[in-house]
C-alpha cells in the first residue's frame, strides 16, 4: 500500500485523548439537534403566519366596482342619470415638496384652482393622503399624469351625470360623492341600482404586474337598470307650461303633476324652482323640495267635488236638490262664510261650477263628520301613499270625534285639513275612472295596478259631467282645450301665515282629467303666490291646465272627442276604405 | 425490459413538454382574456358615455328650442291633424 506523503508526520503520532471526538460528535449533534427544532418550529408550530405574512407580500384582492345602474324614462329611450368613470386626484404632502414650482402650478391650471389652494391642501406634511380634486375627467386627469409631479397620484371613481338636469331633478334626485343616493328615486331604489362589488385574488410581480389569480374571481354585479313612470317628453310639457306660468304670475313656486288613469303611472312631475343635479353647489336650499309630494297645504275648493260626491252617493242630495245661498254672505255655527259673488239660487252641478262655499256649507248640514271623515280617508287623505318615494308626506286630517261643527262645513270645501298635491291627484282618479282609485307608481308598471273603490260608477260618472261644467263656459273657461273635452275643479286657497288667514298670499291650483268621454290622464297644477294680480285658480292655474292637456294628449296621441272643423282635407271615403 | 423503459422514457418526455405547453398556452389565454375583459369594461364606458352624449343632444329642451327657434316650427293643433284609426281600435 503506498502512503501519502504526510503520513509519517509527527503530528499525526500523538494519541489523542478519545473524548475530545466524543466531544466534537457531541457538538455536531448538538447543532442538528438546534436546527430540527428552529426547522419544526418555523414549519408546524408558526406555519401559518409565516405563510399569511408571505402571501402579504405578494397576493393583492382587488376589489372590482360594480357601475351604478342606469335610470331610464319610461320609453327606455332617454336616460336620466347614468355613471361613467372619472379620477379623483390626491397627493402625499411630503412627496410633493420635491415638485418643481411649474409642476404644481400647471396641475392647479389644469385642475381650474389657484395655485394658493392647492398649496394649503399640501401644506399638512404629517398627512398621508390628501385629496386635490375630486370627480375629474379622465381625460384631464391623463394629462395630469403625464406632467409627472412628483407625489401626485390619482384613483378611479364614478360620476354620475343627469342629461335631462333640472327638468328631472325632484324625481330622479341624485347621488353623494361616494355614489350613494341621497335624494329621490336615487335614494329610494339605492340597493337596487347599486350592485355589489366583486373581488379578485391575485398574484402581483415586483412590477405589480397581474401573473395569476389565486382564487376564482367573484364577479361585480352592475347595479340593476331602472324604468320610470316619468315620459320626458310630457315632463318637458309640464316644466315648459309651468314655467311658464311662473314667470307670467311672477310666483314663489309651483307643482304640476300628470297621472296616467289606467295605470296609475306618474307620467310627469315637476317641480319649480328647481335645481341642476349635475352642479353640486346648486343643490341645497328650496330648491331641492319636491313640493308635490312632500308639501302638504289646504287644498281648498279642489276638494269640493269628493263632497259632492258623497252626498249624491248617500242620497242626502240629487242632481235636482236647490239651495239658496242668497247675498253671497251667510251666517253659519258664529262665523260668516262667504262667496266671491253673489249666486242666488244654485243645485249641485251649480255650487261646484261657481264654487260656492255657502253651497258646500249647506251640503255639509245634510252630512256627519263621521261620514265625511270616513270618505276622506277612503280617498286617502291622511295617510301617506303608497309610493316608493323618499319623504312622502301623508297631510293632516284630525279624527272626527274632535272636528268641532264649523270645522264640517270648512272640511266640506277644502280648509281644515292637509293634503299634498300626490294625494289630490291620486284622489281625482277615482272620479276620472269609474269611482276607484288606482294605485300610483313612479316605476314603469309591469302588470295590472290595484284599484280601491270609493265611489259607485254611476256618482263617478254624475261627477264628471258637473266638473266638465265647472270647466266648461259657465266655469274655468281658461281651462278648454281645443278639441278634447276636459274636467276639472280651479281652487283658491289662502294661506296660513302667522296663524291667520293671509289676504295676500294665495295658492291657486287647479285640478282635472281629459278626455271626459274616456278619461286618460289626470292633471293637477299648483302655483304657491301668484304676484302678477291675478290669484284665482280659473285664471292662474287653469291656463297651465290646460296646456299641458294639450300637448300630453297629443304626445298620447289620442283622438279629439270634442267636435272640431277640420282645415285639413280629410274625406270621409277614406275613413270608410280602411 | 430496455425497451419497455425505453418506451415509458419517451412517454415521460412527451408528458413533461406537454405539460410546459399548457401551462404556458393557459397563461397565454389568462393574459388575452383580461386583455378582452379590459377592452370589454373601456367598450362599455364608451357606450355610457355615447348615451349620455346622444341624451345631451336629444334633450327635449334643444329641440324644442331648435325647433322652435332655428326651425320656425310651431305646434300642429287637433283641426289640422289627420286621426287615422288602427286595427285593435287604438287611435
Amino acid at each position: 500500500m503506498k502512503r501519502v506523503r504526510f503520513y509519517n508526520s509527527p503530528v499525526l503520532n500523538v494519541q489523542m485523548p478519545m473524548w475530545r471526538a466524543r466531544l466534537v460528535l457531541l457538538l455536531i449533534v448538538l447543532g442538528f439537534f438546534a436546527l430540527a427544532v428552529k426547522a419544526m418550529q418555523l414549519q408546524v408550530l408558526s406555519k401559518d403566519f409565516l405563510q399569511q405574512q408571505g402571501e402579504r407580500r405578494y397576493e393583492r384582492t382587488i376589489v372590482l366596482p360594480a357601475t351604478r345602474g342606469k335610470i331610464f324614462d319610461r320609453t327606455g329611450n332617454v336616460v336620466l342619470a347614468s355613471s361613467v368613470p372619472a379620477r379623483a386626484i390626491w397627493a402625499i404632502p411630503e412627496d410633493t415638496r420635491d415638485a418643481s414650482p411649474e409642476g404644481l402650478s400647471a396641475v392647479a391650471k389644469l385642475l381650474d384652482m389657484p395655485l394658493k389652494d392647492l398649496k394649503g391642501r399640501l401644506a399638512d406634511v404629517d398627512k398621508n393622503f390628501v385629496y386635490i380634486k375630486r370627480q375629474v375627467s379622465v381625460e384631464l386627469a391623463d394629462k395630469i399624469k403625464q406632467l409627472k409631479v412628483p407625489g401626485i397620484h390619482q384613483q378611479t371613481e364614478m360620476r354620475r351625470f343627469y342629461p335631462e338636469g333640472d327638468m328631472t331633478a325632484h324625481v330622479v334626485g341624485f347621488t353623494n360623492i361616494e355614489d350613494q343616493g341621497i335624494e329621490g328615486m336615487e335614494l329610494a331604489f339605492n340597493d337596487e341600482l347599486s350592485g355589489q362589488p366583486g373581488t379578485r385574488r391575485v398574484i402581483k410581480d415586483r412590477l405589480g404586474r397581474v401573473v395569476e389569480d389565486v382564487r376564482a374571481v367573484v364577479p361585480p354585479i352592475d347595479g340593476q337598470d331602472l324604468s320610470l313612470s316619468i315620459d320626458a317628453g310630457l315632463q318637458f310639457d309640464t316644466y315648459a307650461a309651468l314655467k311658464k306660468a311662473l314667470e307670467e304670475n311672477k310666483a314663489r313656486a309651483g307643482a304640476g303633476i300628470v297621472v296616467d288613469v289606467r295605470t296609475g303611472e306618474i307620467l310627469a312631475l315637476v317641480n319649480l324652482p328647481t335645481y341642476d343635479p349635475n352642479h353640486r353647489e346648486e343643490r341645497k336650499g328650496a330648491a331641492l323640495r319636491n313640493r308635490a309630494i312632500t308639501d302638504t297645504f289646504e287644498p281648498g275648493s279642489i276638494l269640493k267635488p269628493f263632497t259632492v260626491g258623497l252626498a249624491l252617493e248617500l242620497g242626502r242630495v240629487t242632481t235636482l236638490t236647490q239651495f239658496d245661498t242668497g247675498n253671497g254672505h251667510y251666517r253659519y255655527q258664529g262665523s260668516t262664510i262667504s262667496d266671491v259673488s253673489r249666486n242666488g239660487v244654485l243645485d249641485v252641478a251649480g255650487i261646484l261650477r261657481r264654487s260656492s262655499n255657502i253651497g258646500m256649507t249647506m251640503i255639509s248640514e245634510r252630512l256627519s263628520s263621521q261620514e265625511m271623515w270616513t270618505k276622506f280617508t277612503e280617498l286617502g287623505f291622511g295617510r301617506a301613499p303608497q309610493a316608493n318615494f323618499p319623504g312622502v308626506a301623508g297631510g293632516k286630517l284630525r279624527p272626527w270625534e274632535r272636528w268641532r261643527p264649523i270645522e264640517r262645513a270648512t272640511m266640506a270645501y277644502g280648509y281644515g285639513l292637509s293634503t299634498s298635491l300626490l294625494q289630490i291627484a291620486h284622489a281625482y282618479t277615482a272620479l276620472a275612472r269609474d269611482g276607484d282609485m288606482v294605485s300610483l307608481t313612479l316605476l314603469k308598471r309591469q302588470g295590472k295596478p290595484t284599484t280601491a273603490p270609493v265611489y259607485t260608477p254611476q256618482v263617478a260618472a254624475l261627477l264628471r259631467t258637473m266638473l266638465e261644467a265647472a270647466a266648461g263656459p259657465d266655469g274655468a273657461k281658461l281651462a278648454q282645450v281645443q278639441g278634447y273635452r276636459v274636467a276639472g275643479k280651479s281652487g283658491t286657497a289662502r294661506q296660513i301665515v302667522d296663524g291667520k288667514y293671509s289676504k295676500t298670499k294665495y295658492r291657486s291650483s287647479f285640478v282635472g282629467f281629459a278626455p271626459v268621454s274616456n278619461p286618460r290622464i289626470v292633471v293637477a297644477v299648483t302655483i304657491d303666490e301668484p304676484k302678477a294680480g291675478a290669484y284665482y285658480g280659473g285664471r292662474v292655474a287653469a291656463p297651465v291646465f290646460s296646456e299641458i292637456v294639450a300637448s300630453s294628449l297629443r304626445r298620447l296621441s289620442v283622438q279629439p272627442d270634442a267636435p272640431i272643423e277640420s282645415l285639413v282635407a280629410i274625406s270621409a271615403q277614406q275613413e270608410g276604405q280602411r | 425490459m430496455a425497451r419497455l423503459s425505453l418506451i415509458f422514457a419517451v412517454l415521460l418526455m412527451i408528458s413533461a413538454i406537454s405539460l410546459v405547453t399548457a401551462r404556458f398556452q393557459s397563461r397565454q389565454l389568462f393574459v388575452a382574456s383580461e386583455r378582452l375583459s379590459a377592452k370589454a369594461r373601456e367598450l362599455d364606458t364608451d357606450w355610457r358615455r355615447l348615451q349620455l352624449e346622444r341624451a345631451e343632444l336629444a334633450r327635449n329642451a334643444r329641440i324644442d328650442e331648435i325647433a322652435r327657434g332655428e326651425l320656425k316650427m310651431t305646434t300642429t293643433s287637433p283641426e289640422r291633424t289627420i286621426y287615422l284609426k288602427m286595427k285593435d281600435g287604438q287611435p
